[in-house]
C-alpha cells in the first residue's frame, strides 16, 4: 500500500473518531502541536551557535543561545495557548443550489483577557484559509466557503483551525466535525427551455377553489405574440421583468405539472436540474406548479414554503 | 520637514512599515561590527539596507535575482581578496554581514524572512568575538528583543496591528524564557571546544605581543580597556613593586626584539635559579583572553598558579606560560615574592646570547659605549657600574617621557640617545639594553604590567592595557639577573605612582566628559568598572571549575558534568510534572455545579436515558419521567434531586437554598438505574 493511500486511510480513522458537534472548546485534548520547517530551521540554528558558543568558548554566546532556546520554548506553549480555551459555534449554514460556494459562519470566542492573533480556519484539505484575530473575553466571526460537489444533504465538511502565532515555529491546530448539515438543491439549468404546458385539470375544482392571495381568480400564462395590452398582467410583469397575460380560460382548465418526464432528457440529474430551473422560474412568475417526480407527486401550489417543500425533494430524490 | 516625514512613516503600508523595521533591526545588530568589518563591507551593508528601505517606502518592487545574483558573487570574491580565504572566522563574519544585508532585498516568500531572522541571530553571537562586556551584551538583548518582534509581527496576518503590540508579546517571551536560560546557563556542561578553531580567532584582541617593534606599546599605551583583575590577599604590595611578568626579549635583530633564539643547546643556557626571600603575596588574577599562552603573574612567582584546565610551566626567565593560548576570562590563584634572585651566580657560555647585537645597527651608540669604556674614571667598571652610570646619564642628560615620540627610524637606539631623547617605555628599555650590550653586561628586555589601581567600590586592582610596559633585567656576577627600570630614570612618575599620563582624549569623550570634575569622573569610571568586573565573575568567567563548584555546594559529593546533566534532565522532568499537574488541575478547575450535572447525565446515559449534551436539569427530569418505565420511587428522588440542582443555581437564595456539598453527597447516596 502506497504511503498516500495510507495517510488517506489514516485521515478517515482519524476524522471518524471524532466527535460531530457544532460547538466545539478547544483542550488539552483536541489541540495538536507539532514543529514546523522554520521550526527546525530554528532548532538548526540553536544547534549553530551552541557550538560557536562552546568552540569560541563564549558565555556570552551560551547566554544568546539558551535566550533564544528560552524564548522559543515559551513561544511554543504561547502558541498551543492561543488555541486552547476557545470556543467554535457554527452557525447552520442555509440550503444551497449544487455548484454554489456554501458560506459557514463561524463564531470564535474567547474567554481570556488578552487577544488572540492569528487564527486561521479552514475546510481540511482546502487549503483556503481566513485569518483572524479573536479579541479579548469577546468574539470573532469567520466565514469559511466550501463548494459541495453534488446534490443532496450534506454533512458540513470537517474544519480545522490552525495558528503559527507568535513565532512560526510550530503549528498548533485542531479539526473539528461539526454535526450541521447543508442541504444542496439541484443545480438550476442555466438556459432552461420554456416552462411546459399546462396539464387539462383532473378535477378543475381543485383549483378553482384555492382564489389567490391577490384575489385573482384569472390564470396567466407567458406573453404570447399577438396577445392584447389589456390581457397582460401589468403588476406580475413590473415584478418578474416579464410579460405575462391573463389566460382565464386555461386557468381554469389546465394546471402546471412540472414532470420528470417532459424534460425531454432521460439522464435524471438533467431532469432534475431542468425541474429545479423551472420550479424557480414559476414561482418567480407566480404561478401554481406541481411537481412529479417517480414515485413522488406534490400537488400544485405556490409561495415560497411551496418552493422549498419541491427544491427538497428534487434535492434528496 | 521631519513632521510630514513622521506622518508619512505612519500611513505607511503595514509591508512597508514592517519592512522599515527589521530593517532597522539589522542595521543595529550590524552597527558594533562596524569597527571589525572590511569598509567595503560595511559601505555594501549601509548601501543595500538604505536601498532596501526606499524600495519599502516608495512601495516599489525588489530587484531582480540577477542584481543579487551579481552582488553575491562581488561579495565573495571581495571576501576573498581581503582574506584570502572563504574560511575562518573573520571571513565568515564578512560573508554573513553581506548575506544578511543581500538577503532583505529578497524577502518574497516567508521562508526569505525567516533566513535573515536566523542570519540576525548568527550576525548577533559574531559581535561576541570581539567583545564579551556588558555593553555589547546589552546591546544584543536590544537586538535580540528586535528580531522576536520583527517575528512575532510576521505572525499577526490581521489588519495593521501598532508594532508595540508584538514588542510586547516579544518581551513576554524572552522574560518568561529568562529562568530557562538561567538554568540552561548555569548546568549546561561546559566542555574544551569541540575541534580547533580558526587561527584568527583571537586577532581582534589587544593585548602584549610575542614580539616588540618600536612603536607597538606605544599604542597600546592608549589602550584603556582591561587586561586582569587581582584581589590580594591582606594589604598589596606597594605599587611601584608590581611587576607583571609577560615576555622576556632576549634577541635583537636590529628592528624587533624577540624571544631568546639561541644557539646554545638547552643545558648550557642560564638556568632560571629562583631563590626566593621574605614575605609571600597571595592574589587571584582574572586575566582577559589575550589569545597568547601567557600567565600574568607578579615577579617572582615560584610555586605554579592553580587555575583549572590548563597545565603551566616557568620558563628559564621566570615566565609563566601555559600549554594552549588563553582564549577565555580565566582565573586562577598565584603566590609571588617580590624578593628574589635569580638566574646564574657565575658567568657561563649562555650569557653570550644576552648580548649579542646584530651588525649595522645603531653605530653611535656602540661609538658611545667604546668612548664610556675609554673613560679612565670607568677603568675597573663593572656591571653595576655600568648601569648606575647609564641610569645617570638618563636622569640628567635632558630625556623625557613621551606617550607620542613618533616613528622611529632604522637606528632607533640611535636616535633615541642622540637626537629625540624622547621615547616611551620601550623605547628607554630598548635603547638602555642595547647600550648595555655593547658595554658587555648581558642584558634582556621584559615586557609586561606594571602598576595599576585599586578600585575603591570592589576592592579589586585593576590592571589596564595602558599599564603595559617595559623594562630591562641586567645579568651582574654573583646577583643574577637583576630588574632595572630606566623609564623610572626619566620619568619617575610613570612607576609607582597613581599619576599617569592621560592619553589625549576622543571628541565624543571631551564633549560627554568635559564638565565632569575629574574627581566625578574618576568614581563613575570606578562604579562602572565594578559592575563590569562583577558582570566578569559571574558571567563571563563562569567556567566548568564553577559549575562543578556549585554542584559540591547542592550536594553532590564528587561532582562530574555526568551530574550536570542528570541535575538537568531532572529540573526538565520536575517541571514537565509539574506542568502536567497543573493541567490536570486546571482541566478539573470546571464549573462545580457543572461537574455534578455532568456526572448525573453520564449516570443517566449509561443506564440509556437519550439525553442531549446541553439539556439543563429540568429537561432532563422530563427525559427521566418520558423515557423511564413509570412508577419508580427511585426515579422520582432522582427528578427531585436534579429540580433542587437547578433550584440551587437558578432560585433566588433563601433559608432553604441547599449548598453543592450537600447536593454532591446526595447523589452519591441516590439510587441510579442500571
Amino acid at each position: 500500500m502506497s504511503t498516500g493511500r495510507l495517510r488517506q486511510r489514516f485521515q478517515r480513522w482519524f476524522e471518524a473518531r471524532l466527535p460531530q458537534s457544532d460547538v466545539i472548546t478547544l483542550t488539552q485534548r483536541n489541540v495538536y502541536i507539532l514543529p514546523t520547517r522554520p521550526g527546525f530551521m530554528l532548532g538548526a540554528t540553536l544547534l549553530v551557535l551552541l557550538v560557536a558558543a562552546i568552540n569560541y568558548q563564549l558565555n556570552l554566546g551560551y547566554l544568546l543561545t539558551f535566550l533564544l532556546a528560552g524564548s522559543a520554548v515559551v513561544g511554543m506553549h504561547v502558541c498551543h495557548g492561543t488555541l486552547r480555551g476557545l470556543t467554535m459555534h457554527l452557525i447552520a449554514p442555509p440550503a444551497q443550489y449544487t455548484g454554489a460556494s456554501a458560506v459557514l459562519t463561524i463564531n470564535i470566542l474567547s474567554q481570556r483577557r488578552s487577544i488572540r492573533h492569528g487564527i486561521g480556519l479552514a475546510v481540511l484539505g482546502s487549503g483556503h484559509w481566513v485569518w483572524t484575530d479573536v479579541p479579548s473575553q469577546g468574539s470573532a466571526s469567520v466565514q469559511v466557503a466550501f463548494k459541495p460537489a453534488r446534490r443532496g444533504l450534506h454533512q458540513v465538511p470537517t474544519l480545522t483551525a490552525e495558528t503559527r502565532f507568535p513565532m512560526g515555529t510550530f503549528r498548533v491546530w485542531t479539526v473539528w466535525r461539526p454535526a450541521a448539515q447543508v442541504l444542496v438543491y439541484p443545480a438550476p439549468e442555466p438556459m432552461a427551455p420554456p416552462l411546459p404546458p399546462g396539464e387539462a385539470s383532473a378535477g378543475g375544482a381543485a383549483t378553482l377553489a384555492q382564489p389567490h392571495a391577490s384575489g385573482e381568480h384569472d390564470g396567466v400564462r407567458a406573453y404570447r405574440r399577438g396577445d392584447p395590452m389589456k390581457l397582460i398582467v401589468w403588476k406580475k410583469a413590473a415584478k418578474s421583468n416579464e410579460l405575462v397575460s391573463r389566460d382565464a380560460q386555461q386557468a381554469q382548465r389546465h394546471e402546471l405539472w412540472l414532470d420528470a418526464h417532459q424534460c425531454g432528457t432521460a439522464d435524471p440529474e438533467k431532469q432534475l436540474s431542468r425541474l429545479c430551473a423551472w420550479v424557480l422560474l414559476a414561482d418567480q412568475r407566480g404561478l401554481d406548479y406541481g411537481l412529479r417526480l417517480s414515485g413522488l407527486e406534490i400537488k400544485p401550489g405556490g409561495g415560497e414554503a411551496h418552493k422549498q417543500r419541491c427544491l427538497q425533494a428534487l434535492a434528496l430524490h | 520637514m521631519l513632521k510630514p516625514a513622521l506622518n508619512h512613516l505612519r500611513t505607511l503600508p503595514r509591508d512597508s512599515r514592517d519592512t522599515l523595521f527589521m530593517l532597522a533591526v539589522i542595521a543595529w545588530v550590524l552597527l558594533p561590527q562596524v569597527d571589525h568589518l572590511p569598509l567595503w563591507c560595511s559601505a555594501l551593508a549601509a548601501v543595500v539596507l538604505l536601498w532596501r528601505g526606499w524600495l519599502a517606502v516608495k512601495v516599489q518592487p525588489l530587484p531582480s535575482r540577477w542584481w543579487l545574483l551579481g552582488l553575491l558573487l562581488l561579495t565573495v570574491t571581495a571576501t576573498y581578496l581581503t582574506h584570502k580565504t572563504l574560511f575562518g572566522r573573520d571571513a565568515g563574519v564578512t560573508l554573513i554581514a553581506v548575506l544578511l544585508a543581500l538577503k532583505t532585498l529578497e524577502l518574497r516568500a516567508k521562508r526569505d524572512a525567516f533566513v535573515v531572522f536566523f542570519l540576525g541571530f548568527f550576525m548577533m553571537l559574531t559581535n561576541f568575538f570581539f567583545s564579551q562586556s556588558l555593553l555589547t551584551a546589552a546591546a544584543m538583548l536590544v537586538a535580540l528583543l528586535g528580531l522576536l518582534t520583527a517575528l512575532v509581527n510576521a505572525h499577526m496576518p490581521v489588519g495593521k496591528p501598532p508594532l508595540l503590540q508584538a514588542a510586547k508579546t516579544a518581551g513576554g517571551m524572552a522574560l518568561l524564557g529568562a529562568p530557562i536560560m538561567a538554568v540552561l546557563f548555569v548546568l549546561f556542561p561546559r566542555m574544551a571546544p569541540l575541534w580547533g578553531m580558526p587561527g584568527d580567532a583571537m586577532s581582534g584582541r589587544s593585548g602584549l605581543s610575542a614580539t616588540m617593534q618600536v612603536g607597538t606599546i606605544a599604542r597600546l599605551a592608549l589602550d584603556d580597556s582591561i587586561a586582569m583583575r587581582i584581589r590580594f590577599e591582606g594589604v598589596p604590595p606597594a605599587q611601584s613593586d608590581l611587576y607583571f611578568r609577560g615576555p622576556v626579549l632576549s634577541t635583537f635583530d636590529g628592528r624587533d626584539w624577540l624571544p631568546l633564539h639561541s644557539g646554545f643547546p638547552p643545558r648550557m643556557q642560564p638556568p632560571a635559579n629562583l631563590q626566593v626571600k621574605g614575605p609571600a603575596v597571595n592574589y587571584q588574577v582574572t586575566l582577559e583572553p589575550s589569545n597568547h599562552p601567557w600567565l600574568m603573574v607578579l615577579d617572582a612567582t615560584q610555586a605554579k598558579p592553580t587555575l583549572i584546565g590548563f597545565e603551566a610551566r616557568m620558563t628559564n626567565e621566570l615566565q609563566w606560560v601555559t600549554d594552549r593560548p588563553v582564549t577565555d576570562l580565566v582565573r586562577y590563584t598565584a603566590q609571588s615574592y617580590p624578593d628574589f634572585s635569580q638566574g646564574p651566580l657565575r658567568p657561563m657560555a649562555g650569557l653570550q646570547d644576552y648580548l649579542d647585537l646584530p651588525a649595522g645597527f645603531n653605530p653611535r651608540t656602540l661609538q658611545l659605549a667604546a668612548e664610556l669604556r675609554r673613560d679612565p674614571r670607568h677603568a675597573n667598571a663593572d656591571g653595576a657600574l655600568w648601569v648606575s652610570t647609564v641610569m645617570e646619564r638618563l636622569r640628567s642628560g635632558g630625556y623625557s617621557y613621551t606617550l607620542d615620540p613618533g616613528v622611529y627610524g632604522r637606528h632607533s637606539a640611535d636616535e633615541f640617545w642622540f637626537d629625540r631623547q624622547e621615547g616611551f617605555c620601550e623605547h628607554i628599555a630598548s635603547s638602555f639594553v642595547i647600550l648595555m650590550r655593547a658595554l658587555d653586561v648581558p642584558a634582556r628586555v621584559v615586557t609586561g604590567y606594571q602598576g595599576g589601581e585599586t578600585n575603591a567600590v570592589d576592592g579589586f586592582w585593576t590592571v589596564r592595557q595602558s599599564d603595559a610596559h617595559a623594562w630591562a633585567e641586567v645579568w651582574l656576577a654573583g646577583r643574577g639577573w637583576v630588574r632595572v627600570d630606566p623609564t623610572s630614570a626619566v620619568a619617575p612618575g610613570r612607576v609607582g605612582s597613581l599619576q599617569r599620563l592621560q592619553a589625549p582624549r576622543g571628541l565624543i569623550a571631551s564633549a560627554l566628559l568635559g564638565n565632569v570634575s575629574p574627581a566625578l569622573a574618576l568614581n563613575l569610571r570606578a562604579l562602572w568598572d565594578a559592575i563590569n568586573n562583577s558582570w566578569n565573575q559571574r558571567v563571563l568567567n563562569y567556567t566548568q571549575g564553577k559549575q562543578l563548584k556549585l554542584l559540591q555546594n547542592l550536594g553532590f559529593e564528587s561532582p562530574s558534568w555526568e551530574d550536570l546533566v542528570t541535575l538537568l534532565i531532572g529540573i526538565v522532568v520536575a517541571v514537565s510534572l509539574a506542568g502536567a499537574g497543573w493541567t490536570l488541575w486546571e482541566r478539573q478547575r470546571q464549573d462545580p455545579w457543572l461537574r455534578l450535572l455532568d456526572l448525573a447525565r453520564a449516570r443517566l446515559q449509561k443506564a440509556g436515558v437519550k439525553l442531549s449534551p446541553t439539556s439543563p436539569p429540568r429537561d432532563m427530569a422530563e427525559q427521566v419521567r418520558q423515557q423511564r418505565p413509570p412508577g419508580q420511587a427511585n426515579d422520582q428522588a432522582l427528578c427531585d434531586w436534579l429540580l433542587r440542582l437547578e433550584a440551587q443555581r437558578y432560585a433566588p437564595p433563601t433559608a432553604h437554598t441547599v449548598r453543592l456539598s450537600t447536593l454532591k453527597r446526595e447523589l452519591n447516596q441516590l439510587i441510579w438505574p442500571k
